[in-house]
């Protein structure tokens, strides 16, 4: 079966994709836990590694792209260590509030330290959640962001039919994530790349090939930009558009709840 | 490879570097504390944001390409300007001056810009105690006494050179002028410049004479 053979049974039956493998829907969350719980020490130094420090730039633009001011309210979902929150946390001041939320618990414990360490408290709050069934009240959040996290999550428009749910009107969704490459030598060097490179480099500094051959394989399994675009308008979204990164190996998609 | 988030960066570490190096800037930036800065440079596609709180950040605004542009941030103080006035910003005093003059747009509180600009005028950075913490005292002691000496040297005799060429110009070949005869020759061409004018002046009057003159004439003759 062909990868996106695979992709479009996704939705089929009652098992998803992990990586190219399928598995039963219920056992997603805990396949993505482990693999993240394995990498969440080195998370940081894999991604700095990973993207020759370029993930930086991509989470700035992300963040360039909020229209976040003083006294706002984000969710950055999927959050991870936190580099997005670290940055809201300052612009918004004492007067906004940042909430970032994951769904596993190492990957946040990791990101608290690191904040915290960092000088960043009094604005932040910490929230174990999954995507899916967001535990906020409705119209909640000015901006939510999700960076490098919905391709993990089992079922994605039951997870943006979430967010669009505890957005403010006049909010925004960025959803920034790995996608397609629209140069062909480019998508031909990236996939030498992450299916023969990766997953050595994650086997040095992390001792964990696996998590980073599932990585590669996650992006593969991911929809492309537009099909995610159709996805946030189905969601509810409004002037929802992307921008590709970096030659589209990284696209970041817009869409706003009015 | 994002340019604008590369060059934000850029601009976001070095202010910060700097700011660490100064034991007190903590207490000049804490004056800044929450505050947005907007500053357009008009040749540049997008703003640069800066939000102060125990550091700078600084980021752009962005809007996808196929949107219409956003409604500007807000910020507690935009300024708009090019990017010769952008150096004379570093004199907070000149600010005033420069909004006269229409070098600069400033919208919402002066305060910030003034403070922004007092923050970086007043770095002080011990680049000597900098070094030491990495080589020990006397490496950077000797290392920077040896740097000032060979400044100092080199100033003068840069300074004596400059003066040589002057004279070698001017002097022997009179393929220049020295300093003093050009101010005297810039007097002389003022001194001409007042003599034209006056005369200018005298004939306009003697003109209107001359025409009052014979309209007068021919009113008489009628």
């Amino acid at each position: 079966m062909s990868v996106s053979d695979t992709k479009n049974t996704d939705t089929d039956n009652n098992t998803t994709h992990f990586g190219f493998k399928q598995v039963d829907k219920n056992q997603k969350v805990d396949m993505v836990k482990e693999v993240f719980q394995s990498v969440a020490a080195k998370y940081d130094i894999m991604n700095d590694m990973m993207s020759f420090g370029i993930h930086r730039l991509w989470k700035r633009y992300t963040i360039d792209c909020s229209g976040v001011r003083a006294g706002h309210k984000i969710l950055d979902l999927a959050g991870g260590t936190g580099d997005l929150t670290a940055k809201f946390s300052r612009i918004v001041g004492e007067s906004g509030q940042v909430v970032l939320a994951d769904i596993n618990d190492a990957m946040l414990k990791v990101g608290r330290d690191k904040l915290r360490n960092l000088g960043i408290v009094g604005n932040v709050e910490y929230v174990q959640a999954n995507a899916e069934t967001l535990p906020f009240p409705d119209n909640t959040f000015d901006i939510i962001t999700i960076a490098f996290g919905l391709r993990n999550v089992t079922d994605k428009a039951k997870a943006l039919a979430s967010m669009h749910r505890v957005l403010k009107p006049g909010g925004r969704l960025l959803v920034l994530e790995f996608s397609k490459p629209t140069n062909e030598m480019l998508s031909k060097a990236y996939d030498l790349y992450s299916f023969h490179l990766l997953p050595k480099m994650g086997q040095v500094i992390a001792n964990d090939s696996e998590s980073y051959q599932y990585l590669a394989e996650s992006i593969r399994m991911h929809p492309g930009q537009d099909e995610l675009k159709s996805m946030m308008d189905e969601a509810g979204f409004e002037h929802t558009s992307y921008q590709n990164l970096t030659g589209g190996i990284v696209a970041m998609h817009r869409g706003f709840k009015f | 490879m994002p340019l604008p988030q590369l060059l934000t960066s850029a601009i976001e570490i070095g202010i910060n570097q700097l700011l660490a190096l100064d034991p007190d800037s903590p207490a000049r930036l804490a004056k800044l504390k929450g505050k947005t800065l907007q500053v357009k440079v008009k040749e540049l596609p997008w703003p640069l944001i800066f939000s102060f709180s125990d550091q700078v950040d600084v980021r752009t605004s962005q809007t996808a390409t196929n949107e219409q542009p956003e409604a500007p941030i807000s910020s507690d103080c935009f300024i708009e300007l090019n990017l010769e006035t952008l150096p004379k910003l570093k004199d907070s005093s000149q600010l005033t001056q420069l909004i006269q003059q229409q070098k600069l747009n400033l919208i919402g509180d002066i305060y910030i810009a003034q403070t922004f600009s007092t923050l970086i005028k007043d770095l002080d950075i011990d680049w000597e105690e900098q070094l030491s913490q990495y080589t020990g005292d006397v490496v950077a002691h000797q290392t920077f006494s040896t740097m000032q000496s060979a400044f100092s040297d080199l100033k003068r005799q840069l300074t004596t050179s400059a003066e040589q060429l002057s004279n070698k110009l001017t002097e022997p070949n009179g393929l220049s002028v020295s300093k003093n005869e050009f101010f005297l020759f810039s007097d002389d061409v003022s001194d001409i410049r007042s003599h034209v004018e006056r005369l200018d002046a005298r004939l306009a009057i003697l003109e209107q004479k001359q025409l009052s003159r014979t309209s007068n004439t021919k009113d008489d003759t009628q």
